[in-house]
């Protein structure tokens, strides 16, 4: 899911650059210092997650992760996504470089959604962060999908249609997300929990990156 | 003399009134199977023909895969957008680090 050069006219490009530098920099304010290697890690994670093609049917999916990465990084997750979809359109040619700024916020506003939602929703069981972290996953590729179809409304496409078009080719990715999610999310809780609490809790400290 | 001169030119004339029909007769078959095989040339060259644009089709498919595979990241790609970020993120903690001491 990526918009390509010359799809979206000037004015979102722009304002979607604009947008996009000004959520980086909050989510860079927000960093904690200290999360810097898991936030190299996540995102270096989904850099190479659109990679893993999953063959369904007589296409191939990849998949996107802006759920995992919002639900293990909270605010920090803008700044990850804009930095691995930088890379990606530099060395993969996934997307171009003029609509960088509307590719990240696309993927970006659902990852801070879906962090939002996890940690507020988690809760302490297993059973619940399990499907906690199921929802968030398949919601955050849906509302991805959302606002793909939003932006190229603003290139003149018909809403509808291609809301309709681009949540169909993404139900797949949708179910797989999801599951996905919900195994990823488990074995965190089982292996390192605090790897899904956030440390920037505590807004008494330096939270300066 | 005269006679055998007379006889020499009358089978001179002989020898020519014979030898063209005799060219004309050797001629037409000639020409009916330099026709044949013209045909069976043209044939061999069509058949030629339509296999090489088979073929060249074929290879054009095949390059159009191939360039197709190009554009897809490779290995390489990969490892040097995850050197990127570790690096990139590095270089943060050591700034960090940095401010704070």
């Amino acid at each position: 899911m990526h918009i390509s050069d010359g799809v979206l006219p000037i004015s979102v490009t722009v304002g979607g650059y604009i947008a996009a530098t000004a959520l980086t920099a909050w989510s860079a304010h927000r960093s904690n210092s200290r999360d810097l290697p898991k936030l190299a890690v996540v995102t270096a994670a989904f850099f190479v997650a659109s990679l893993i093609h999953i063959p369904f049917g007589p296409t191939s999916v990849h998949l996107l992760i802006p759920g995992i990465t919002g639900a293990l990084l909270g605010p920090s997750a803008f700044l990850s996504i804009g930095l691995g979809l930088l890379l990606q359109s530099l060395l993969f040619q996934f997307g171009g470089l003029t609509a960088l700024g509307a590719n990240t916020l696309m993927m970006g506003i659902p990852a801070l959604i879906c962090g939002w939602f996890f940690h507020k929703f988690k809760g302490d069981s297993m059973m619940r962060q399990t499907i906690t972290g199921g929802l968030v996953g398949a919601g955050g590729t849906a509302m991805a999908a959302i606002i793909l179809a939003a932006l190229l409304f603003t290139g003149g496409e018909d809403f509808l249609g291609v809301a309709k078009i681009a949540l169909a080719a993404h139900v797949p990715v949708i179910f797989i997300e999801g599951l996905i999610s919900a195994f990823t999310i488990r074995f965190l809780a089982r292996v390192k929990p605090e790897l899904l609490e956030l440390s920037f809790k505590d807004p008494a400290k330096d939270t300066h990156a | 003399m005269k006679l055998i001169q007379r006889v020499l030119l009358i089978g001179l004339l002989w020898f020519c009134m014979a030898g063209i029909p005799c060219q004309l007769l050797a001629q037409a078959p000639q020409e009916n199977e330099s026709l044949k095989y013209s045909d069976d040339v043209v044939q061999l060259i069509k058949e030629q023909n339509s296999k090489m644009s088979a073929e060249l089709r074929r290879i054009q498919r095949e390059i159009a895969a191939l360039r197709a595979d190009l554009d897809k990241p490779g290995l390489k790609d990969v490892f040097s957008g995850i050197g990127y970020i570790f690096g990139l993120f590095g270089t943060a903690a050591f700034v960090a680090s940095r401010k704070k001491e």
